[in-house]
């Protein structure tokens, strides 16, 4: 005789709760060893920042102590010609002749008052000569660019505009290339490295201020007393004006 | 599959709506696809077929000999009738702006009227519209009155193909439940709306259930007076009659012979038409077409990936050069690198006062934590002490 058994759970309710019972414990696996791999993460950036901070240190006693021996044996200590520049255009985006308005293009440099790092060879030094009246550039020091990268690091990511919200960020595109952190790409910026192609394209061109106390003269060179053209070291001056 | 699909069991119902025993296998055109789609496209040119030729008198107009009167007349340049003595004489003519002057493209009665169907096409529309009559969902859809009826599709003996008095068709339709679908048909009689009317299409009235037989015995005289009732027979299946205006879904009545002949027409899948040349019943494109079933099966979970219930909120950008949890997050060592900075300025402003102190000729301030650095290097010492021992 058959007996009545009373209504058990559906098949597909049971089938449910072991797939999601399963989901749950791989997702807290997960969790406890992404939680471990970021930790060693941070460890891993502290380290790296600290080392910077004294390779930065050391770099910059190094010229002063090499200016000062060279001083001392009546001789001449002749610095290393810069690697890094900071390009910036200061006009606007009328009446640009074609062959200027391609190499601003090039630089990625499509609107007033953006700003690009550069690496100077030949190629690109005499790129910079085609367009002089459009744009100023000198040597940034650590704290132009430290400023520029925290304060206006944009980057581009999918495309897009992103800010530097996080070193996430960062990891995913140029993990790849050994650059972690913001203070991975800071360095890399600065010390011109291998890799100072993708962490300069990596970042979207810097969005600056017009300057607080204004301009000389944009439509004189530097020398003659005006803001285009190369400027060497007081680009830094400018820099503390406009970001 | 659609070949090894359940054919269910159906029950012949004898004249006063009893199960007279016998019963029938449902024919394998009742699983062909429906397609409404084509069931109306078909239905749209099958039913230009039947139209009558009209157009304009081909000499309408024409009947003038009129000419233009040309320029210098200070009149418009169309051609105008000749002569004089009358008011027509210098009207225009001819055109189709004119009185009295031709249509514009006068209709021809050479207008390709009907249209060529492919047989295939027709008979797949044919299988569809029959499929469709036996989903009750469908025909009541299509506004029969089916509520009470004991099954569908309606099979019943074969006794009611030798009817011969309306009275015994109506008494059938009544033992059937059937007869509130012709009582709608009453309900719905009524003057056609537009000029149809004066067109000898005064009345209208709905369609009510379609009489299938297979041997005519009398039973078109007896159902032929039944308003809305059709009869036909299983041999000239009538997509016009099972699809009426493009819909598919007709209430049917089918006999037990015409019921049964249905599988020889349109073949089942395993076996060809024996009555069509050529003929197989169409193949469906999805053989499983339960969509809720298909996307809670374990064969389509199992191969999609988990959903992203994730919400990604864009984080507002603070300037970690003024924000010192941003910094630390992008630079960890921040903490250590302000706090030496910190230090460092401490000390250099100590070291200033010292000076200041010593010029002015008085002691300068302790510095801050000398008894505790003191105190750990003493601690300090020992362990290192002991450890050396």
């Amino acid at each position: 005789m058959p007996d009545k058994k009373l209504p058990s759970v559906p098949e597909t309710i049971l089938k449910r709760r072991k797939r999601q019972a399963e989901a749950r414990a791989q997702r807290a696996k997960t969790v406890v060893a992404s939680q471990r791999a970021r930790r060693v993460k941070r460890a891993e950036i502290f380290q790296r920042a600290e080392k910077y901070v004294k390779a930065y240190r050391k770099q910059e006693q190094d010229e002063i102590r090499l200016k000062r021996d060279a001083k001392k044996n009546d001789g001449y200590y002749v610095p290393a010609e810069p690697k890094l520049a900071f390009v910036m255009r200061i006009r606007g985006i009328n009446q640009v002749a074609p062959k200027v308005r391609k190499v601003l293009q090039l630089f990625r440099l499509r609107q007033i008052n953006n700003g690009v790092f550069i690496k100077l060879n030949k190629a690109t030094i005499n790129m910079l000569r085609i367009c002089e009246p459009y744009i100023t550039w000198g040597t940034p020091n650590l704290k132009s660019v430290r400023e520029l990268i925290y304060k206006r690091g944009f980057v581009k990511i999918d495309g897009k505009r992103v800010p530097i919200t996080s070193n996430d960020l960062i990891e995913n595109t140029l993990g790849k290339r050994g650059i972690i952190c913001v203070e991975d790409l800071i360095h890399e910026i600065i010390t011109v490295g291998d890799n100072f192609k993708y962490a300069s394209n990596f970042l979207w061109p810097f969005k600056l201020n017009t300057p607080t106390g204004g301009w000389r003269k944009k439509t004189n060179h530097f020398v003659e007393g005006g803001d285009f053209g190369c400027r060497e070291d007081k680009i830094n001056n400018l820099l503390r004006t406009m970001v | 599959m659609s070949l090894s699909a359940a054919r269910p069991v159906i029950t012949v119902y004898g004249e006063k709506n009893e199960p007279s025993g016998t019963t029938c296998s449902l024919p394998a055109v009742y699983k062909a696809p429906i397609r409404p789609d084509i069931v109306s496209v078909i239905h749209h040119e099958i039913a230009k077929n039947h139209r009558q030729a009209y157009a304009v008198n081909q000499d309408s107009g024409h009947q003038t000999s009129a000419e233009s009167w040309g320029t210098g007349r200070a009149v418009a340049r169309i051609p105008r009738v000749r002569g004089g003595g009358t008011h027509r004489s210098g009207q225009g003519a001819y055109g189709n702006m004119c009185r009295g002057g031709h249509m514009f493209a006068p209709t021809k009665t050479w207008r390709r009227w009907h249209r060529k169907v492919n047989v295939a096409q027709k008979r797949y529309a044919m299988c569809s519209a029959i499929a469709a009559t036996g989903v009750p969902a469908l025909v009541m859809a299509k506004g029969h009155r089916i509520e009470n009826i004991p099954e569908v599709p309606l099979v019943v003996s074969d006794k009611i193909q030798s009817y011969n008095k309306t009275k015994e068709a109506v008494i059938l339709l009544r033992r059937l439940k059937a007869w509130s679908d012709i009582e709608q048909v009453y309900n719905t009689k009524r003057m056609r709306a537009g000029k149809g009317k004066m067109r000898n299409r005064r009345r209208v009235q709905k369609l009510g259930p379609l009489v299938i037989y297979a041997n005519d015995q009398g039973l078109t005289r007896a159902f032929r007076n039944i308003p809305g009732v059709d009869t036909i027979c299983v041999d000239n299946l009538n997509l016009l009659k099972l699809a009426p205006g493009g819909h598919v879904g007709r209430f049917c009545i089918w006999t037990e012979s015409a019921f049964k002949k249905l599988d020889a027409l349109y073949g089942t899948w395993r076996k060809a038409s024996s009555e069509k040349k050529n003929w197989n019943l169409p193949q469906p494109k999805m053989a499983q077409t339960d969509l809720a079933k298909l996307l809670k099966s374990e064969e389509i979970r199992k191969v999609l990936r988990a959903p992203n219930k994730k919400i990604y909120k864009a984080v507002m950008k603070t300037n970690p050069l003024k924000n010192t949890r941003a910094m630390v997050q992008l630079n960890p060592y921040a903490v250590v690198q302000k706090k030496n900075a910190e230090l460092l300025a401490a000390k250099r402003l100590r070291e200033k006062a010292a000076v200041k102190a010593k010029k002015a000729g008085q002691k300068p301030a302790p510095q801050p934590n000398v008894k505790r650095a003191a105190a750990l290097a003493k601690k300090g010492k020992a362990k290192k002490g002991k450890g050396k021992k």
